[in-house]
């Protein structure tokens, strides 16, 4: 079995938003992260989550301010590097937590919005068009190519926001907290397309407590804490453990189910002991 | 087909754009007063005429304040030749100078407000795409001239939420301009915030790749259109020329 390509490689990574006697951002980060893997970042705030993610597409420290020691490849490319970033023009799909703010601000309609990307890649028009509809479709918003992107719901502008990138075909995804306007049956949609991105070859990596969710689509978990990766492995086994929790990561079901289960642990030692029920039908079956 | 409604919405975004540009500068060229009083009344007709009556009101009320004070500054408190209209007298050079300023003003605004009201951003990007010009220039002007409707939006979202949160906006001076600080600290912190975001967006969309820009959906350069250019592109020449020679230059 070939052994897949990696998409994202970051070397000795320390970032610093301010003075270098400031505590880091991230700290001598290393890791890889494969084609056709889903990663999930976890950590609680401050974590360095939404950091990671913006060095991996080379706009921190760039737009943010800071000084960044170490190396980034993403898709065989610097995207610290003038060369680096025209070479992956379009292929990272960047999706911030603020979908409004992502909108271009000159499309009339979803549309152009879901257009404005590879219209300034100078696709083909008849490329544009094909692409565009399928983009929205597949996010389930096709319905709304002709709405003002201005008036949308929040739930819709993510989705349309997520589409603006999906039709580029992204070779990297990199998305922080990508469905926090949507509800459950918006989430379970969407990790369902991220899935069918990874089985398409992209490197998806996403930064999220949605444990619930989560869990189920991630191949692979990075805990960080406090700039560090301070776990990497399989989402269940890192979450059935006590690992996340002492990290406080996660606000979800999940994570309240786990910090329940340690909870009973700590007074008095009943029995209970890690791997933790991560949902309500195996806790039932547990405490039975 | 795409645009705003009306013949001014209908039209090329450069010809919207040109005749804006040649109003401003036959404002200053043409002689004074008569040529800016005849501008302003040609504008007015103009925007009128081609369903932007609305936009001439507009730039009325905003100009308003001003003419009131050329008038009392020039006219009234001027120096020179007096003649009397009606209770009070005027300074006759003074008057003509207040006609001049106020018409130029009245002008500049009212073909200014017909822009605003008939502005597509995406036809104007097209049409910038389709002439090869600089998308990120264009873009910029675009962006600059959406910031304001941005602006106001996020200011009535930020004062519906203040209000939610007990702040009171009535009384006296000093308790108006204390509420003023949770309006405006998050009002532009948090447009700061969002430019940042969407700079990082932008980036990743492709804003600044070195392709040539793909139009859309391109506006049609009509043969009215370039006619009007033209035209206007002829008056301001022919202007610029008398008004050259007016002054000895040849």
């Amino acid at each position: 079995m070939a052994t897949p390509a990696v998409a994202l490689h970051l070397e000795g990574v320390t970032l610093r938003y301010g003075p270098d006697d400031t505590a880091p951002a991230l700290a001598d980060i290393s890791t890889r992260v494969c084609a056709g893997e889903v990663t999930w970042l976890f950590g609680a705030l401050g974590a360095g989550c939404s950091s990671l993610l913006l060095v991996a597409a080379g706009l921190a420290p760039r737009h943010t301010g800071g000084d960044l020691a170490g190396s980034v490849t993403a898709l065989d490319a610097d995207p610290h590097s003038p060369a680096g970033r025209a070479a992956l023009a379009g292929r990272i799909g960047y999706v911030t937590a603020a979908p409004a703010a992502q909108l271009s601000g000159v499309a009339a309609t979803v549309w152009e919005e879901v257009a404005f990307a590879p219209a300034n890649l100078g696709w083909p028009i008849e490329r544009i068009r094909a692409a565009v509809p399928r983009a929205l479709a597949r996010l389930g918003v096709g319905a709304l190519h002709h709405r003002d992107p201005a008036t949308l719901s929040g739930g819709e502008l993510q989705r349309v926001v997520i589409a603006a990138m999906l039709v580029l075909e992204p070779g990297v995804w990199l998305l922080d907290e990508p469905a926090s306007a949507l509800d459950h049956a918006g989430r379970l949609a969407l990790y369902e397309v991220l899935r069918e991105e990874a089985r398409r070859g992209a490197a998806v990596v996403i930064a999220s407590e949605d444990a619930d969710t989560l869990l189920g689509l991630a191949d692979r978990m990075l805990l960080l804490d406090a700039g560090t990766v301070a776990v990497d492995g399989h989402p269940r086994d890192i979450l059935a453990g006590n690992a996340a929790w002492q990290h406080r990561a996660g606000s979800t079901a999940t994570a309240a189910l786990a910090r329940l289960a340690a909870r009973l642990l700590e007074p008095v030692p009943s029995g209970l002991r890690p791997p933790y029920p991560l949902d309500i039908e195996s806790a039932i079956e547990r405490w039975r | 087909m795409k645009g705003r409604p009306g013949i001014a919405g209908q039209a090329h975004p450069f010809t919207l754009f040109s005749v804006v540009a040649g109003v401003a500068a036959l404002a200053f060229l043409l002689p004074a007063p008569t040529g800016p009083v005849l501008l302003y009344v040609t504008v007015v007709a103009l925007a009128i005429l081609t369903g932007a009556g609305a936009s001439v009101a507009r730039a009325a009320l905003i100009c308003l304040p001003l003419w009131v004070l050329l008038i009392l500054l020039l006219a009234v408190g001027g120096d020179g030749a007096r003649s009397a209209i009606g209770p009070v007298t005027v300074s006759r050079t003074g008057l003509e100078a207040a006609l001049a300023q106020g018409a130029r003003l009245g002008a500049v605004a009212t073909a200014s407000f017909v822009l605003f009201a008939s502005f597509d951003p995406s036809r104007f990007l097209d049409a910038v795409a389709a002439r090869g010009w600089s998308f990120h220039a264009a873009y910029l002007v675009v962006a600059t001239l959406q910031a304001a409707p941005r602006f106001r939006q996020r200011a009535a979202a930020i004062l519906e939420a203040q209000r939610a949160r007990g702040l009171r906006f009535g009384g006296g001076p000093a308790r108006r301009v204390r509420a003023l600080l949770p309006l405006t600290a998050p009002l532009v912190l948090g447009m700061l915030s969002e430019t940042d975001d969407r700079a990082m967006a932008l980036e990743t969309r492709g804003l600044d790749a070195r392709a040539s820009r793909t139009p859309l959906d391109p506006p049609m350069d009509r043969a009215a259109d370039r006619v009007v250019r033209w035209s206007v592109a002829a008056c301001v020449a022919a202007a610029a020329l008398w008004r050259l020679h007016a002054l000895g230059a040849f």
